[in-house]
């Protein structure tokens, strides 16, 4: 077993981390499939309203792409087709019936997984819409079948305080994970299996699964981190990643035969103290998933952490990426002259508050605490990048347009894991000027 | 009380907004406004984007410390000033009565920088419609803490108006100029006006009897004295026997510049920078090794016959003149510094190496910590240049 220690990284003692407690709520009524978590997709819908769909059915493919299906999270009738600006598909709402069907997809035992050839695998993988859950470096796309990495990269932990725990979604999965992985190495060798240095092993026997240990705070255990510090050569760039909890989805499609709904959230609103697990299904509507109502003028409602994810309105659906959901206040309450107050009650990562002396865990809230300035070059994001970017002088060649600056600066290392933005005192959206030049990059290349 | 006070002056602020907008009647005002607004409470804004988590330093936080860090150069100034002052016209110098001078001399100094650099801040916000910096306050006082107490109010209006129009406004404002605006302004100053800014005739004020009128008097700085050292003197010997020995340098009890007479307040202004974050003691520190190094290296030239700056002992190169109050204050300025630890180290040390050269080889100019950060500003981006290249040769290429 390898470790590998993260030097640049922040360790955020912040309240609201969810408690080990997992609770059903396998809710019925409505599910959707919401396309706008989905990397670089053009959906061409398969459905129309009011078609009856099963669970597996699939719901539209990608327009330059259409090996990639993206099928049903629910069985019952498609109810509702949401455009959002420019008649971008967004979200495919089902109601689902008493009797969920499913669709039936041939069966692989274990020994069937052992002899299959890769080409059988990654066909049941594509046709099973379960395919969109490997992605590839550097651009997080869903990865295409026709390549064959460096390497797989599993990341067990996330860092995120508020993603779901390992040793929470791999209670009583630990047999569907294993077949997983070995389902992984059908497809591509090595597979590397990373897991949080501090989090425990011994409890449920995934020791042996272990290949790397990852100390450091957030972001280090992003695959991405994980390849900077252990690639030799440019060709160790171009690798796949899956999540733990899809890896054992994976196993639970082929060794089942059903497109496997089930999924652990990590829930967490910390003003009500409700931060614990959820058991649902994908494409759950968000407002199942929490006890009490929250208004959305004074709470942002987040899916896929607090550091990477998105915003959603509370009458929204999961994403079928998303693992958690986060409710957190949205406004800070306005001090008078707060910028000269000692400050023991703010979390930060620079020594300016008093904060510094502080041990207990920070309340969180998603206001920028103050407006934007032009960049001052304090260097502040040099010093948290994880991949050694130097963020405030790639977002000037950015800015402009010196794209190949940016490359050379290390764009596609980044991991779009915001900790520059988080930290720059002038409130500069440096990760989102990256992840959006890398984006364009993306789709200007060849 | 405080919860009333606040509740009051945000409805006030909010009963206004409308007149500050872009269409209300107040609308070219409206940079003056939001600085109003967040002076007195920080804007509440959500993050649009991910990540949803920001840091609650900003950029007001990050000024107001520098500021902190400026009060004991700052108030030390004032009751030196007055203590100097006082004893040049041979009266009794008790603590009150030197700050009560002091106050008197240097308020309306460092008043007029303030009013006059917000002029030209206001007038450029309003019209290239981008927020009005929190930056300004910090070069607002920085420059009066330069000058002398006895230069003409006229003068600090000129001088502050060239630092923030040429020093920075033209560039683009702040984060995009090249040179420190207080030291651009002082620059200026010292160019354009020799006659207020140097001999040693312009460090202590003192009342005249028949009014507020303030009349300098004669009061030579330790930099002045050596400029006057005969070959076969020591410099050493000369500033002892005129009472400014090593350790009246360092605490700066003699006459000087309002604020960067006393290297100990400088210090512990850094200190307090350097444990909060906010300056690099990288530059802080390798100024101080340049400093000393050169220093060394000059005492090697040394002969019988040389220039007496050239035996100077490397210590009183850090108590004398402005260099505590340049490395801690102004070479620290992070948008003029390299952004790079690197690059920091050698924009120090060559701010230090520069400091001795000019003060040692060219004696016209005894302040040679301004000019050399002036300098070395110039030379901060290539420098970053620099440490940026040799940062990507480390890497293994993605594209």
């Amino acid at each position: 077993m390898k470790t590998i220690r993260i030097k640049k990284s922040v360790r955020f003692n912040l309240a609201g981390r969810p408690s080990v407690r997992v609770e059903d709520r396998f809710g019925v009524g409505n599910v959707a499939m919401v396309c706008d978590g989905i990397p670089f997709i053009k959906p061409r819908l398969l459905v129309e309203i009011n078609d009856r769909i099963r669970i597996g059915t699939p719901l539209f493919e990608d327009k330059t792409r259409s090996e990639l299906k993206f099928v049903s999270p629910g069985g019952g009738t498609v109810t509702e087709v949401n455009y959002g600006p420019r008649r971008v598909l967004e979200s495919i709402v089902i109601n689902i019936d008493d009797d969920e069907p499913h669709e039936n997809f041939e069966v692989l035992s274990t020994a069937g997984i052992a002899s299959a050839s890769r080409d059988d695998i990654i066909q049941r993988l594509l046709d099973g819409g379960m395919w969109s859950c490997i992605r590839e470096l550097p651009f997080r796309n869903i990865a295409d079948p026709g390549l064959v990495p460096a390497a797989i990269w599993v990341n067990l932990d996330g860092d995120d305080p508020y993603q779901p725990r390992s040793e929470v979604y791999l209670k009583g999965t630990l047999s569907f994970f294993e077949t997983g992985i070995s389902v992984l190495q059908k497809i591509a060798e090595p597979v590397h299996v990373c897991a949080a240095a501090d989090a425990s092993l011994a409890s449920n026997g995934r020791a042996r699964l272990v290949t790397h240990r990852v100390s450091g705070g957030y972001p280090a255990n992003d695959p991405g981190v994980a390849v900077y510090h252990t690639r030799k050569t440019p060709e160790d760039n171009r690798v796949w990643y899956i999540g733990g909890q899809d890896v054992v989805r994976i196993a639970r499609f082929l060794t089942i035969g059903k497109y496997p709904t089930e999924k652990i959230i990590a829930v967490s609103a910390p003003e009500a103290d409700d931060c614990r697990h959820v058991k649902t299904r994908i494409g759950a509507p968000l407002a199942d998933l929490v006890a009490g109502a929250y208004d959305q003028a004074l709470h942002q409602w987040i899916t896929g952490g607090i550091f990477t994810g998105t915003t959603r309105s509370k009458d929204g659906f999961l994403g079928i990426t998303d693992a958690s959901l986060m409710i957190a206040p949205a406004l800070r309450v306005r001090e008078l002259f707060s910028f000269l107050r000692p400050g023991f009650d703010r979390p930060t990562y620079s020594r300016a508050f008093l904060s510094v002396f502080n041990r207990s865990p920070f309340p969180i809230d998603t206001d920028m605490h103050g407006e934007e300035r032009a960049c001052i070059n304090c260097g502040t994001c040099t010093r948290v990048c994880p991949v050694d970017i130097l963020p405030q002088f790639a977002y000037k060649s950015i800015y402009a347009d010196e794209i190949e600056e940016a490359l050379k600066h290390g764009l596609l290392d980044c991991v779009e894991c915001g900790l520059c933005a988080y930290v720059c005192p002038s409130k500069i959206e440096l990760s989102q000027a990256l992840i959006a030049a890398k984006h364009q990059y993306f789709m200007e290349r060849d | 009380m405080l919860k009333r006070i606040e509740s009051f002056l945000l409805a006030m602020i909010d009963r206004n907004r409308n007149r500050f907008s872009e269409k209300g009647k107040w609308g070219w005002l409206q940079p003056l406004f939001e600085a109003t607004e967040s002076f007195f409470f920080i804007p509440a804004i959500r993050s649009r984007t991910r990540p949803f988590l920001r840091d609650s330093l900003d950029l007001k936080r990050f000024m107001s410390i520098v500021l902190l860090a400026l009060m004991p150069p700052f108030l030390f100034g004032i009751y030196n000033v007055g203590l100097q002052s006082l004893t040049a016209s041979g009266e009794p110098a008790g603590f009150i009565p030197a700050v009560a001078l002091g106050l008197w001399i240097v308020m309306p100094i460092v008043i007029v920088s303030y009013a006059a650099g917000f002029f030209w801040e206001i007038l450029f916000a309003s019209i290239r419609r981008h927020p009005i910096s929190e930056g300004f306050l910090v070069t607002g006082l920085l420059f009066p803490l330069t000058l002398p107490p006895t230069i003409p109010l006229w003068q600090v209006a000129v001088g502050i108006s060239f630092g923030v129009v040429i020093g920075k406004e033209i560039f683009g404002g702040t984060g995009r100029n090249i040179f420190n605006p207080a030291l651009t302004a002082r620059a200026f100053i010292f160019f354009a006006y020799p006659a207020q800014m140097s001999g040693d005739a312009v460090w202590v004020a003192v009342r005249d009897s028949s009014g507020p009128v303030i009349d300098a008097v004669t009061g030579a700085t330790p930099l002045a004295i050596t400029a006057l050292a005969p070959t076969f003197d020591t410099i050493e010997s000369m500033l002892t026997a005129s009472g400014y020995s090593l350790s009246v340098m360092f605490t700066g009890l003699y006459p000087g510049s309002v604020g960067s007479t006393s290297a100990l307040c400088c210090l512990s202004g850094a200190v307090l920078l350097v444990v909060m974050g906010v300056a690099s003691y990288r530059i802080i520190v390798g100024g101080i090794i340049g400093l000393l190094l050169t220093g060394l290296l000059m005492n090697l030239l040394a002969g019988p016959e040389s220039m007496p700056w050239l035996a100077v002992n490397p210590v009183y190169h850090l108590a004398t003149g402005g260099f505590a109050f340049g490395i801690a204050y102004m070479a620290t300025d992070p948008v003029t510094a390299p952004g790079l630890d690197g690059a920091r180290w050698i924009y120090g040390f060559l701010i230090g190496v520069l400091t001795v050269l000019i003060r040692v080889l060219n004696p016209a100019f005894p302040e040679g910590v301004m000019l050399s950060i002036l300098f070395m500003n110039i030379f901060s981006s290539l420098l970053d240049y620099i440490g940026i290249r040799m940062h990507f040769a480390k890497r293994v290429p993605n594209v």
